[in-house]
C-alpha cells in the first residue's frame, strides 16, 4: 500500500520535474549533449557489428540452406521458412519446447525460494554468515564448466549423492544423469544451484535495506519470526522479487553450460532444450539452416521477456 | 531487525554450507587421489600429486597462455568501450539513451547459441577463425551488454554538480569524465572489470567453436572436452579443475567486497 502512494506521488511529481530538466538542458548548451552521445559509439560499434548484426545473420541463415558445405558460399539457396516447417515436423521442435519449460520453471522455483531463504538466514551478521557468503558467491564465480563437472561426478553411480542414498537404504543407484526424466531435473537442478548465490546476494542487500523501524513496528504487534519473513520481508523486496524473477527465468532459459558439461543433450534427446538443440542441428548434423531457425524460436521467446524486464526496469527508475 | 539467528536460520546454514560445501571440497579431494580409489567416495585414501603431475605439461602451459591472453585481452575491450557506453546512457536521456538501454536489455538476454551459429560464419568470412582475436572479439561482444547495464547506476549516482563544477573551471567534457567523474565510479569500474575476467576465464562455448585446433584451446574449453570424453579420468580432470579455478579464487580474493556490494547496485535501488 505504502509502495503504491509513493509510487504515484513519483508519478505526479514527474511532470514538472522533467520540465526543469529540459530548461536545465537548453541553458546548459547542446554541446555537452552532443559529445556525450560520442562516448556511445565505440560501445555502439562492437555491440552492433558482433552482436546486433549477427542477430540478423541468424534470422537470415533461418530463411536459407546453410550446410558445412555451404556455410563459405557466397550466396545461399533460398528455403522460405522451410527450416521452420522442418523443425516442427521432425517432431524435435516441440518437445524441445517443452522440456525447455520445464527447465525454467524448476530452475525459478527453486533458484528464487532458495535464494530468499539464503537471504533471510544470511542477513544475519557473523562469522558463519560471512563466510557462508562468499563460499556461495565463489561457487557462482567458478567456471561453469568446473561447477558443471563436479556435479557430473557427484552424481554418478558411484558418487557421493549416490553413495549417501546406499548408506541410507537405497538398493540401486539412482540413474541421475542417464534415465530421460532424472537426466533432466539433474541439469536443472545444478543450474538452479548455480544462480542461487546471486538471487541470494541481491535479497540480502534488499534485506538489509529495510527500516529498522518496520521490523520494531512488527515486533511490538507481537508478529513472530515466521511472521516477520511473511509480513514484513517478503512485501518490502517486491520490486527487488519481480527484477530477480526476470533474470533468473531468462537465466534459465539460456542454460546451457550444465547441460553441455553433464550430458551433452542426452540420453537420446531427454536433455535437448530449445537452445542446445539449435546448437546441436548446427554443429552436430551441420544444418546450420536448421539450427539457425531453432535459435530464432528461442530469441523471439527471449525478446518477449525483455520487453517484460525493460519495462520493470524503467519502473523502478521513476520511483 | 531480529539479527539472532534462530533454529530455522541454523538449519538453513548448515543446508546450504554443505551444498556448496562439499562439492568444494570433493573437487580438491578427488584430485590427490588415485583413480583406483575414486570409486565410492571415501575420505580414506593416501593423498597422491600424480594427478597434477600428469597435468603439467606443456599442453597446459599452452592452454593457461590462450585463458590469460582471453580474459584480460577481453577485459580490456569491454572496459575500452562500456566505461564510456555505461556513461554515455547514465547522462543522456531521450530516444536514443531509450533505444541503446533496450538493445543492451536484449543483447545481454540473448542466449549464447543463437550467437554461435552467426558468429560462426561471420567470423569465417572475416578470416577470424582459429584466431585468439576473434575470440576476444567474440567473448567482448558477449559480456560488454551485461557490464555496461552494470555499471550505468555508478555514473548516475555521480552528482552532476561535480560535473558542473568542472565545466565552469574550464575543463572539457572529456577531461571533466577522466579527472572527476571516473575517480567517483572507481568501485563500478573495479567491479565490471572483475566480473568480465570472471566470466571470460570461465567462456568455453566461443572457446570451443571458434577455435579450429585443441591445442589452442584455453583452460575451460580443454576442461570441457575432457569432460564429454567417454572413459573420464576423475583426478586428472579434478586436477585440471583445481588449476582453472585458481586465478579465479586469486581475483575473487581481491575483489570479493566490490562483487558483493557492487553487484546489487543495479538490483536493488
Amino acid at each position: 500500500m505504502q509502495a503504491t502512494t509513493v509510487r504515484a506521488g513519483a508519478a505526479v511529481s514527474a511532470a514538472p520535474a522533467s520540465a526543469a530538466g529540459r530548461v536545465n538542458r537548453v541553458r546548459r548548451g547542446d554541446v555537452t549533449t552532443r559529445h556525450r552521445w560520442a562516448f556511445l559509439l565505440p560501445g555502439a560499434v562492437l555491440m552492433g557489428v558482433l552482436g546486433l548484426f549477427p542477430l540478423f545473420q541468424l534470422v537470415w541463415m533461418s530463411l536459407h540452406d546453410v550446410t558445412q558445405a555451404t556455410i563459405n558460399a557466397p550466396t545461399w539457396a533460398w528455403a522460405g521458412l522451410h527450416n521452420f516447417a522442418a523443425g516442427f515436423t521432425s517432431g524435435n521442435s516441440w518437445p524441445a519446447l517443452g522440456r525447455t519449460l520445464v527447465v525454467v520453471l524448476v530452475v525459478t522455483v527453486l533458484g528464487m525460494a532458495a535464494g530468499f531463504a539464503a537471504a533471510v538466514a544470511l542477513r544475519t551478521s557473523g562469522r558463519w554468515s560471512g563466510f557462508l557468503l562468499g563460499l556461495m558467491v565463489f561457487v557462482w564465480a567458478l567456471p561453469p564448466v568446473v561447477n558443471g563437472s563436479v556435479w557430473k561426478f557427484l552424481l554418478g553411480d558411484d558418487g557421493l549423492v549416490n553413495t549417501v542414498l546406499h548408506g541410507l537404504g537405497v538398493s540401486q543407484p539412482l540413474p541421475f544423469l542417464y534415465d530421460p526424466t532424472w537426466s533432466l531435473f539433474s541439469v536443472a537442478f545444478v543450474g538452479a544451484i548455480a544462480v542461487i548465490p546471486f538471487n541470494a546476494l541481491v535479497y540480502r542487500a534488499a534485506l538489509l535495506a529495510i527500516e529498522p523501524e518496520v521490523f520494531e513496528a512488527a515486533s511490538l504487534d507481537g508478529a513472530s519470526r515466521w511472521g516477520e519473513v511473511r509480513h514484513v520481508m517478503i512485501p518490502s523486496v517486491r520490486a527487488t522479487t519481480a527484477v530477480l524473477l526476470v533474470l533468473t527465468i531468462v537465466y534459465a532459459f539460456r542454460s546451457f553450460d550444465f547441460i553441455y558439461v553433464m550430458t551433452y543433450g542426452g540420453p537420446g534427446t531427454a536433455t535437448n532444450t530449445l537452445p542446445f538443440l539449435g546448437f546441436l542441428q548446427a554443429f552436430a548434423q551441420y544444418d546450420f539452416g536448421l539450427g539457425a531457425a531453432t535459435s530464432v524460436l528461442a530469441v523471439i521467446l527471449v525478446l518477449v521477456l525483455a520487453v517484460v524486464y525493460a519495462r520493470s526496469i524503467r519502473k523502478e527508475e521513476k520511483d | 531487525m531480529n539479527l539472532k539467528a534462530g533454529p530455522v536460520a541454523v538449519i538453513v546454514k548448515a543446508f546450504f554450507t554443505a551444498l556448496y560445501g562439499v562439492p568444494l571440497l570433493w573437487i580438491v579431494l578427488t584430485s590427490l587421489k588415485k583413480s583406483s580409489d575414486v570409486v565410492g567416495g571415501s575420505l580414506l585414501f593416501r593423498p597422491t600429486t600424480a594427478a597434477y603431475a600428469r597435468s603439467f605439461n606443456g599442453d597446459l602451459f599452452t592452454a593457461l597462455g590462450q585463458s590469460v591472453t582471453i580474459a584480460v585481452g577481453t577485459t580490456a575491450l569491454v572496459l575500452l568501450v562500456g566505461v564510456p557506453a555505461a556513461y554515455g546512457l547514465a547522462r543522456t536521456r531521450g530516444w536514443v539513451a531509450s533505444l541503446g538501454l533496450g538493445l543492451l536489455v536484449v543483447l545481454q538476454m540473448l542466449p549464447q547459441t543463437a550467437q554461435v551459429i552467426p558468429l560462426f560464419s561471420l567470423l569465417g568470412q572475416w578470416r577470424l577463425l582459429d584466431n585468439v582475436g576473434g575470440v576476444i572479439l567474440a567473448d567482448a561482444a558477449l559480456l560488454a551488454p551485461f557490464a555496461t547495464l552494470l555499471l550505468r547506476p555508478f555514473f548516475r549516482s555521480v552528482p552532476s554538480a561535480l560535473e558542473e563544477a568542472g565545466a565552469i573551471d574550464g575543463a572539457g567534457v572529456v577531461r571533466t569524465f577522466w579527472s572527476i567523474v571516473l575517480p567517483v565510479a572507481r568501485n563500478g569500474v573495479l567491479t565490471i572489470a572483475s566480473i568480465t575476467f570472471l566470466l571470460a576465464w570461465g567462456e568455453f562455448l566461443y572457446a570451443v567453436r571458434f577455435f579450429l585446433t585443441p591445442s589452442n584451446y584455453p583452460l575451460s574449453a580443454l576442461l570441457s572436452q575432457q569432460v564429454s570424453a567417454f572413459g573420464i579420468d576423475w583426478p586428472g580432470l579434478m586436477a585440471l579443475a583445481v588449476l582453472t579455478s585458481l586465478p579465479i579464487l586469486a581475483v575473487f580474493t581481491a575483489t570479493y567486497r566490490l562483487l558483493r556490494d557492487g553487484l546489487t547496485v543495479g538490483a536493488v535501488k
